[in-house]
């Protein structure tokens, strides 16, 4: 093999390499271009921006200081609404007719309707039921964290909840207190 | 007429090539007409993909849109900006191939 040649041959050879590559690359080039101007590139910037902006919102939402009351009242919605951080719609209740406010209501009918001692002695059908409630044991007092939680209830298992009571000897049923 | 249309053809131009196609044109317009242009040229971007080269200048390019803003970037400014990396993260087995082939193509061809 003739040396001028295979040197000839060897640049001819890397010439039209580099001719290809330089088309790839121009392919490849142009392919991004595309991408990034149609912004099918899962949008990076804007999905950063995005990813923020939503942590922020979520700090602001999490953020404890957020629920004093001078912030809830001016919290403004995606509607650009506000709302008071309590309903203040008004209705009857069907218990004891009286009207209350909508954000009211169901600490009122829990009072209302039996979950506090004094509404149960009213609505009772006989006084025996009473009084075998009360003679179970755990003094009335022990009831009344009820206005705290309803689920002392439930975890009071040595004396019996008094939504299981009022549902096998009363008639009338607590919803609220079974969920 | 214009006189124009009389006067002698441009001389550097022709002068340069002669009027004859150089050795290197004659081998590109058979390297095309045999279709072993299109078949070399599938074959390095298989390559260059499966070895993830591809990816590299993709990254590139994606970084520089992020930088300069997607409104601005233009198809120049990518090849600018990937054509010496490209060249040079080329793997050499990947360039062995290629030269391996084209070379056997242009003896074949060459007389």
């Amino acid at each position: 093999m003739s040396g001028p040649n295979e040197d000839k041959n060897t640049q001819l050879s890397s010439h039209f390499f580099g001719d290809l590559l330089d088309s790839i690359i121009v392919d490849v080039a142009s392919e991004c271009h595309r991408i990034a101007k149609l912004g099918l590139d899962r949008n990076l910037e804007e999905e950063e921006e995005e990813m923020r902006l939503s942590v922020q919102a979520r700090a602001r939402v999490a953020d404890p200081s957020n629920s004093s009351e001078t912030n809830t009242k001016y919290v403004v919605d995606i509607f650009g609404q506000t709302h008071p951080s309590i309903a203040t719609e008004i209705f009857e209740c069907m218990n004891c007719g009286r009207s209350i406010a909508a954000g009211r209501f169901a600490p009122h009918l829990e009072k209302c309707m039996g979950k506090g001692r004094k509404a149960r002695l009213k609505v009772t059908r006989s006084s025996t039921a009473a009084q075998n409630r009360y003679s179970r044991g755990s003094p009335v007092s022990a009831y009344s964290p009820y206005s705290n939680s309803t689920s002392t209830n439930r975890l009071s298992n040595g004396t019996p909840s008094v939504a299981g009571e009022e549902y096998s000897n009363g008639t009338y049923e607590e919803p609220w207190n079974k969920t | 007429m214009k006189h124009s249309v009389n006067r002698p053809p441009t001389p550097d131009a022709a002068e340069d090539q002669g009027k004859e196609p150089t050795l290197q044109e004659i081998i590109n317009i058979k390297l095309i007409e045999s279709g072993e242009k299109e078949r070399l040229m599938e074959l390095l971007r298989e390559r260059l993909i499966d070895c993830g080269w591809k990816d590299e200048m993709k990254a590139l390019c994606r970084a520089h849109v992020k930088k300069k803003g997607r409104t601005n970037v233009t198809v120049d400014d990518l090849v600018h900006l990937i054509t010496p990396k490209g060249r040079a993260s080329v793997p050499d087995s990947v360039k062995a191939e290629l030269l391996q082939r084209i070379r056997t193509f242009l003896m074949s061809a060459a007389l």
